[in-house]
């Protein structure tokens, strides 16, 4: 006896996604630094920057807040966007 | 059904030699929630689809955080898997579109650690029509529709967004009600508007409330007729659920069973003096917080008032239990407003052109 079955998961192309741009060097660079939100993240990403801005030479660091720990981004807060260099997106609790 | 159609779908199909080796390939694979599946077989999934109204490719909804387009199939195929049967799939697709509008943030929900899961209620014709039994044990299972419809949910979760424990499931503990979770209300026993309606439905319409829910939290009071007194035993769970787990306010459900809702009824209490009672009521105060093991989180906020609901509407008052028992229950949110219940018509088309 032979059962056919679908596959009951979500598949995406591996094409969808592309990489962006690594850099060489933060040295000179904007940095943006996105929180969930959620109070853990404060300190920890107040030791980031330093870490970013001391040893790596990274000459501005933006930190974006968002208003809402389990939803996307606000489209607002990436309006500056273009400005950036590099973007680490971090979570907390 | 002919296999030409097999190619309709874009699941990709695969092949087993025994029923034994479907079960050991879903369970091995993580696509179950360990109990056995039902094979989910091109000529059953196509009738669910038929069922519902929908092709294969028909987009449900999508979920914003992971960039995930959700379409029918791949619910039709999980429905199928948690033993629902066709008839049982358009409660499916509206749960999930309900669950897919952007107040309901169904990542967080689904994601956090703080281990809610999705509470599904049905009202209308179709609680008859599906054969619901909102009576005894109705917060347990009670029914083939409620049963499967719940685990159909569970099942979509875990397959097409990857909910799965320590996956994108980050629940430190869950509860139970994540294998299924599902509940029609006893609208035939009651003079009380349905949840639905009072959420804006007509009555001849059949409709679901979903709601990001954490576990449900038993009362009992058997020693009194009076309305205040009944809920001033719910409204103590509340505020022991606004301490222990999270102070904020958002939409609470609680659930009311024959012999409760009997001394309400005689009283001439409809659900909105129920609303308006527990709004009242259902606060803390910061400094409470002391009595639960909290005090370093007070601050210097201890004056500070909270209440379990920011409006009388956010209150879902479900009626539904076994005829006998001074019971009740309070089903706190996950995180207060952070998600918030959704009620929709099944088969409404959200984004359709009229």
């Amino acid at each position: 006896m032979s059962i056919k079955f679908l596959d009951p998961t979500y598949k995406r192309s591996i094409t969808d996604f592309t990489y962006a741009p690594r850099l060489e060097s933060f040295k000179d660079s904007v940095v943006a630094i996105i929180s969930n939100g959620k109070r853990g993240t404060i300190s920890f990403f107040d030791c980031l920057e330093t870490e970013l801005k001391e040893r790596h030479q990274v000459a501005e660091v933006v930190r974006i807040i968002k208003s809402n720990y389990s939803t996307p981004v606000d489209s607002l807060l990436l309006n500056d966007a273009e400005r950036w260099n590099a973007m680490i997106s971090g979570i907390g609790d | 059904m002919s296999e030409d159609n097999d190619n309709l779908f874009a699941a990709q199909i695969y092949e087993a030699d025994s029923y034994d080796a479907v079960q050991e390939r879903f369970y091995t694979s993580r696509w179950t929630d360990g109990l056995p599946i039902i094979p989910p077989t091109p000529d059953i999934v196509r009738k669910f689809l038929a069922e519902a109204l929908v092709p294969p490719d028909h987009l449900v909804g999508v979920e914003p955080v992971r960039e995930r387009a959700i379409i029918a199939e791949q619910l039709a195929i999980n429905a199928v898997m948690a033993g629902c049967v066709a008839r049982h799939f358009p409660v499916v697709v509206a749960a999930f579109t309900a669950m897919l509008q952007d107040k309901f943030v169904l990542h967080g929900a689904t994601s956090s650690t703080g281990g809610c899961a999705i509470l599904i209620v049905i009202n209308g014709p179709a609680v008859q029509f599906l054969g619901i039994d909102a009576t005894f044990n109705v917060l347990g299972s009670t029914d083939r529709a409620t049963t499967c419809i719940g685990r159909a949910i569970r099942l979509s979760l875990q397959n097409i967004l990857e909910v799965r424990p320590g996956e994108a499931d980050r629940s430190t503990l869950g509860h139970p009600g994540k294998i299924s979770f599902c509940m029609g209300e006893d609208e035939g026993d009651t003079s009380w508007l349905s949840l639905a309606q009072d959420r804006g439905i007509p009555s001849d319409t059949s409709a679901i409330t979903v709601f990001a829910a954490g576990s449900p939290r038993q009362i009992m009071n058997e020693w009194t007729t009076n309305p205040e007194e009944i809920l001033d035993t719910y409204v103590s769970e509340i505020k022991a659920s606004m301490l222990n787990y999270s102070i904020h306010a958002g939409d609470w459900a609680i659930v009311v069973p024959p012999q409760l809702r009997a001394h309400f009824e005689r009283a001439g209490w409809e659900k909105r003096q129920i609303r308006e009672y527990v709004k009242k009521n259902a606060w803390v105060m910061r400094k409470d917080w002391a009595s639960c093991g909290k005090t370093a989180v007070i601050a210097n906020q201890g004056e500070r008032k909270y209440f379990a609901l920011k409006s009388i509407d956010d209150l879902l008052v479900i009626a539904a239990g076994g005829p006998a028992g001074g019971f009740g229950a309070v089903i706190p949110p996950w995180f207060g407003k952070t998600s918030r219940a959704i009620t929709m018509a099944i088969g409404a088309c959200v984004d359709c052109e009229i």
